[in-house]
């Protein structure tokens, strides 16, 4: 099942590998350029930004060919280059990147979906004021991004991620005359934060047992034999080894950012930034940032698992996966916003992502993450040509029959369901998916987690088909009348429809390439791939639910084209579980009541704190010095000044500088140092032993 | 001792000797006809060049021939060691002297360009001996040599009442410590019958009688007043708010930095031959009084100048604190310092980088004084208005000054803390440590008073303010240097290490 990663050890770094970190920095550089623009220099802008994205995908390529080449001469490559960021006491702080598969397939997936994104976002962006300042957080966050992808360190992974986090709260809060992306962003902030301490905390306790925070530095890196065996070694607390807990710590903070249950509140709402954003950052790149980062320190995860068996964390690591798929998918049954039901199925793809990753291992949960990035991506694209085209509205009601009205819209966006949905042989998502529930199948420890998965797949094809009939068949039920995007637009989709098909090939177990790739395995090509027991059945199982799924929802909502103000069917059938998952499960609500209530209270509690106590003290200590100073000021009017004045008058009459000296005082200086002197002395004859 | 190998080590002072008298030269004799402007740009040009050369020999020098022996019958007798934290502090002192010197180009404070070049070189010559030095003679001629130029800059606004004011009283002060300095000295030789530190320090280790001698004390006692002085440690410091505010941008940059890095090199050298419990005790005493006297009275300063003397007060207060628990035990030793970065390297981190610091201040404090003719607090008013890169640039430094990550001061506190901590655990240095966090969040408050006057408080006067491209080159370059010394930290720390000879 999971596969052990076999790599030879690195000589030394080729010279691709010594300039990649030109991928992450050419971005940022540029997006420090832009930021110097004033807002008219536009063309140069997105020129600037689609440029250095261009270069870093040129990059990035480089150093796939190159990791590829090592691979077809049959040894994995995965070199580093590490340095020392800075020392204290006897303890080194290095940073570093690597270059290895799981990098170089992921760097070349963010480079060209991030440089679609960029070129469609020149269309959907072109009447907006603020599009200079959109492309300086669009180009930041794809240096960020790329940062954390081919970060060695964890710190300087935790680094990116953070400047990630941050391009995110800017880019969903970038219509922040709204206050409800004002809120959003807010909220995405705070919300990835929480899982960002405990990341934090996973990162210290790291540090202080293996004292390094590379992954991989020949031998002394935390990912590697030697660390992990003594992180097994030391117990922490509960029964639970120091490499569980930490890992479950590392786990919490991928869970905010891929939005995982309990922390996936802020995804859907993060939906209130421009769809160019939603597209790159909260469907295929950041939000894949946590699953990146799961897989990075898989053998952190993996480390002291029975042959067969798992491990506490990565059976945590499941079940939170499993779950969140099925309850995600369950509420994006129930929305009516276009961008909304596409969050809470990457919600759920996500789930599905971590899942898979944790009961197959790097190679499964990393295969569907890139498939999903691509059809992800076109769909989100897909539903901004929709809303560009429906004149800004996003509600699915008010959409309809656009089939005529947007033709490569309606057949690419056709294609990303259908890849989604985990169409039969054809599509890239069936593959992923169906590695993933393969792994559940073969699932040690629970049978359930496979059974919410084949659900949640059910589900999903489901209410995208739902999501299809509303928008693209039946009448048109909105204002005014819909119109194709530009080819700006449309030509993105359509690239990343043609991969949102071409890439299950690299996955299917006919030719498990990217499998192979990713682990160092030699790839078994022809048909044996199937012979493996119960792996057709699977297959059929799974098509099976997909058309299930399929045809329910052709049949509950396929051609009937519902007025605009009509109860949904399901609403119409069953309205308290309706209602339920329409206001998504109350989650939000249930925050309100209780975390928030609480911080609201302890908010109020430290306020008063603030006034009272802490107030009170200062005005205290504030009261005693004013005191003195008055004590002081009397006895420099009546006492010092005297005398002061009194030798003034005197020494005037000798008149020049002596006068100008502020006559008195440089003696003064000089009686303190000499009393300085002897109080100085006292203290160490006192103190001496007598 | 060989009189040809005391010449090549001495080489990096002669080289700053002879750029001194070649200003002397040129502008006395070949430039006497030519405007002032001229005259200015000449005298810095060969200023900075002698700087740059005279680097060029330190590097050459502490690269190979790092120690000049004196043996009279096989005695080991060294007079000056260019290597370990005298390296570092030599190349800062020259690296800074050159900075100093290119703030002087459109000041119009004095008409004698040459003679003020000459003396700084001067001075920054007695700075160079007094890092090196490791013998009392040689540290006392060095020190007169660094303070005289000092007292002489101070004075060098001839129009100035505040300028002679100020030169009186760091002259009438100086020379007293001086006099408290020559005679610890004197006790010291008397104990150990040596001007040698190392033999003293033998001699202070082998024998119990002289360790606990009050003789010894009071040594230590008056030592500790003239080096406070020169560090303007508390109770020591009244000097150094006139002087600041009295002398001219240029100096007061020069007092404030190449002076500073010269005095602590040399607390240093001290340190690691006298340090006992009592040296120690004297120095948390100063350390604590320093910390608590310079941050809070800086609290009430309404002229920045002041501001900066009394911040330089607190920073020397935390410097202070990094020396008394300085680490020179045998098992990680201070040649190990490749290896470990002690509390030496550490100390010489926070100066070097303070010195920098601390001239790009009195840089901007420079400009904006010439235009506003002031330098209260409100004649920063609406300055990223007048002129943003400026503004910028005092943003930067002064964030740095209150220790903000990712700038350099950071780095230099965190180093300087861990080392302390990593010498001792003990209540006491916790304790010392926190109180100096603390006072470093106090002192955040009067730095952020300055920078809410240069950006956040309606301006008063919108006129641009324009800067001469030599000064504003040169602040830049100490901007980034502040931003990228910081985000790279390792990179100041393996140079500092570098100067460590290799066993």
């Amino acid at each position: 099942m999971q596969e052990a990663l076999q790599f030879t050890p690195q000589v030394a770094p080729s010279s691709i590998a010594n300039i990649l970190w030109l991928v992450p920095a050419v971005p940022m550089a540029a997006a420090g350029v832009i930021a110097l623009l004033k807002q008219p220099r536009r063309r140069l802008a997105a020129s600037l930004a689609i440029g250095s994205l261009g270069i870093s995908l040129l990059v990035a390529l480089a150093a796939f060919g190159h990791v590829l080449a090592g691979w077809m001469s049959g040894h994995a490559v995965r070199e580093t280059v590490n340095f020392t960021w800075l020392q204290f006491a006897s303890s080194n702080v290095d940073l570093g990147w690597v270059l290895d598969p799981l990098s170089a397939v992921m760097l070349v997936m963010v480079t060209f979906v991030g440089l679609l994104i960029f070129i469609y976002s020149t269309g959907y962006m072109a009447h907006d004021e603020n599009f200079t300042r959109f492309f300086c957080f669009l180009s930041l966050f794809a240096g960020a991004m790329l940062g954390v992808v081919i970060a060695n360190s964890l710190l300087l992974l935790f680094m990116c991620w953070e400047l990630v986090g941050l391009t995110s709260y800017l880019l969903i809060g970038f219509w922040y005359q709204k206050p409800s992306a004002a809120a959003a962003a807010k909220k995405a902030f705070l919300t990835t934060r929480i899982g960002d301490i405990f990341f934090l905390l996973g990162i210290v306790w790291l540090f202080a047992q293996t004292g390094t925070l590379l992954f991989y530095n020949n031998g002394a890196g935390s990912m590697e034999p030697s660390a992990l065996g003594g992180l097994l070694a030391t117990p922490a607390a509960i029964g639970l080894s120091a490499a569980t807990a930490i890992a479950l710590l590392i786990f919490a903070g991928a869970a905010g950012k891929s939005g995982q249950m309990p922390l996936h509140v802020w995804l859907p709402d993060a939906m209130e930034g421009p769809t160019p954003v939603s597209a790159l950052i909260h469907a295929a790149t950041m939000v894949a940032a946590g699953v990146y980062l799961v897989a990075r320190v898989f053998p952190l995860m993996q480390v002291g698992a029975p042959a067969t068996g798992t491990t506490t964390a990565l059976t945590v690591v499941t079940w939170v996966g499993a779950s969140t798929a099925v309850f995600a998918a369950l509420i994006a049954v129930a929305q009516n916003d276009i961008k909304r039901i596409l969050a809470y199925s990457t919600v759920s793809q996500l789930g599905y992502m971590m899942a898979g990753l944790a009961m197959g291992g790097v190679a499964v949960g990393m295969f569907h993450l890139i498939t999903h990035a691509f059809f992800k991506a076109l769909l989100f694209m897909g539903a901004g040509s929709v809303i560009h085209g429906c004149h800004e509205e996003q509600d699915i009601r008010k959409m309809g029959g656009l089939q005529t009205d947007m033709r490569i819209t309606f057949a690419t966006y056709g294609i990303g369901m259908l890849a989604l949905s985990g169409f039969p042989l054809l599509f890239s998502g069936f593959w992923s998916k169906d590695g993933i529930l393969e792994a559940a199948s073969h699932w040690s420890v629970a049978k359930a987690p496979f059974y919410m998965l084949v659900f949640g797949a059910l589900l999903t094809a489901f209410y995208m088909t739902r999501q299809m009939s509303y928008v693209f068949f039946g009448k048109w039920r909105g204002h005014g009348h819909a119109h194709e995007s530009p080819r700006v637009m449309t030509i993105p989709l359509a690239i990343l429809a043609f991969f949102a098909i071409a890439l299950g090939v690299i996955g299917t177990p006919a030719w498990p390439w990217f499998r192979s790739f990713l682990t160092d395995k030699p790839a078994e090509i022809g048909w044996v791939g199937f012979n493996e027991p119960g792996l057709v059945a699977l297959m059929l199982t799974s098509t099976l639910v997909v058309f299930v799924g399929l045809g329910l929802g052709w049949i509950l909502y396929g051609n009937r084209s519902p007025k605009a103000d009509e109860a949904d069917v399901l609403e119409k059938a069953m309205p308290p579980i309706w209602r339920v998952l329409h206001e998504r499960l109350y989650v939000d609500e249930l925050y309100g009541v209780t975390v928030i209530a609480f911080y609201a209270w302890w908010a109020k509690v430290a306020d008063w704190l603030d006034r009272r106590v802490w107030g009170g003290m200062v005005s205290a200590i504030t009261g005693l010095f004013e005191l003195l100073a008055k004590f002081n000021r009397f006895f420099d009017t009546n006492w010092v000044d005297g005398t002061f004045d009194k030798g003034c008058e005197e020494l005037s009459a000798g008149g020049g500088l002596v006068a100008r000296v502020q006559s008195g005082r440089v003696q003064t200086y000089l009686r303190l140092l000499a009393l300085a002197v002897v109080v100085l002395a006292a203290i160490l004859i006192w103190s001496s032993p007598r | 001792m060989n009189f040809a190998h005391l010449f090549l080590s001495t080489l990096p002072e002669t080289v700053l000797e002879v750029a001194a008298l070649l200003v002397l030269v040129v502008d006395l004799g070949f430039l006497r006809k030519t405007e002032l402007k001229t005259r200015t740009s000449m005298a810095t040009l060969i200023g900075v060049l002698g700087c740059v050369a005279s680097l060029w020999a330190q590097i050459w020098v502490s690269g190979s021939k790092g120690v000049v022996e004196y043996g009279i019958d096989g005695t080991h007798d060294v007079l000056l060691f260019n290597l370990r934290w005298a390296g570092a502090a030599q190349a800062g002192i020259l690296v800074l002297t050159a900075f100093t010197l290119l703030l002087l180009t459109r000041t119009a404070f004095t008409r004698h360009a040459g003679e003020y070049v000459a003396v700084v070189l001067m001075s920054a010559t007695g700075g160079l001996l007094v890092s090196s030095a490791q013998d009392l003679l040689i540290i006392f001629i060095g020190l007169e040599l660094l303070s005289l130029g000092l007292y002489i800059l101070t004075a060098f606004a001839k129009k100035s009442g505040n300028s002679a004011e100020a030169a009186l009283k760091y002259y009438l002060f100086g020379g007293m410590s001086a006099a408290f300095l020559l005679f610890g000295f004197s006790y010291l030789y008397g104990l150990s019958g040596s001007t040698n530190l190392d033999q003293i320090a033998d001699a202070i280790s082998k024998s119990g009688v002289i360790a606990a001698s009050p003789l010894l004390y009071i040594a230590l006692v008056s030592i500790a007043a003239g080096l406070g002085f020169k560090v303007a440690a508390v109770p020591f410091h009244l000097w150094a708010p006139d002087a600041y505010e009295g002398a001219p941008a240029p100096a007061a940059a020069f007092i404030a930095s190449v002076s500073k890095v010269a005095s602590f090199a040399l607390l240093i050298t001290i340190t690691t031959a006298v340090l006992s419990p009592k040296w120690s005790l004297i120095l948390v005493v100063l350390s604590t009084a320093s910390m608590l006297v310079g941050n809070l009275a800086a609290l009430a300063q309404v002229s920045v100048r002041r501001l900066l003397a009394y911040s330089a007060i607190a920073h020397a207060g935390y410097m202070l604190l990094g020396l008394a628990y300085l680490r020179v035990d045998g098992t990680v030793s201070w040649w190990d310092g490749a290896k470990a970065f002690g509390s030496a390297n550490a100390l010489l981190y926070y100066i070097l980088t303070y010195g920098i610091t601390t001239v790009g201040a009195f840089g901007v404090i420079g400009v904006v004084e010439r235009t506003t003719g002031s330098d209260r607090m409100d004649a920063f008013l609406g300055l990223h208005k007048r002129n943003p890169l400026l503004a910028a640039v005092l943003l930067v430094l002064f964030l740095s000054l209150a220790g903000i990550p990712p700038l350099v001061g950071f780095w230099a506190k965190f180093n300087l803390f861990a080392a302390v901590l990593g010498v001792s655990a003990g209540v006491v240095p916790f304790a010392l440590v926190a109180l100096a966090v603390g006072m470093s969040a106090v002192s955040l408050y009067y730095y952020l008073q300055v920078l809410k006057r240069a950006y956040v408080m309606p301006p008063t006067d919108e006129t641009p303010i324009r800067v001469d491209p030599v000064t504003m080159l040169v602040l830049l370059l100490i901007g980034a240097s502040v931003v990228l010394l910081g985000c790279f930290p390792s990179v100041l720390q393996n140079w500092i290490a570098g100067f460590y000879p290799v066993l």
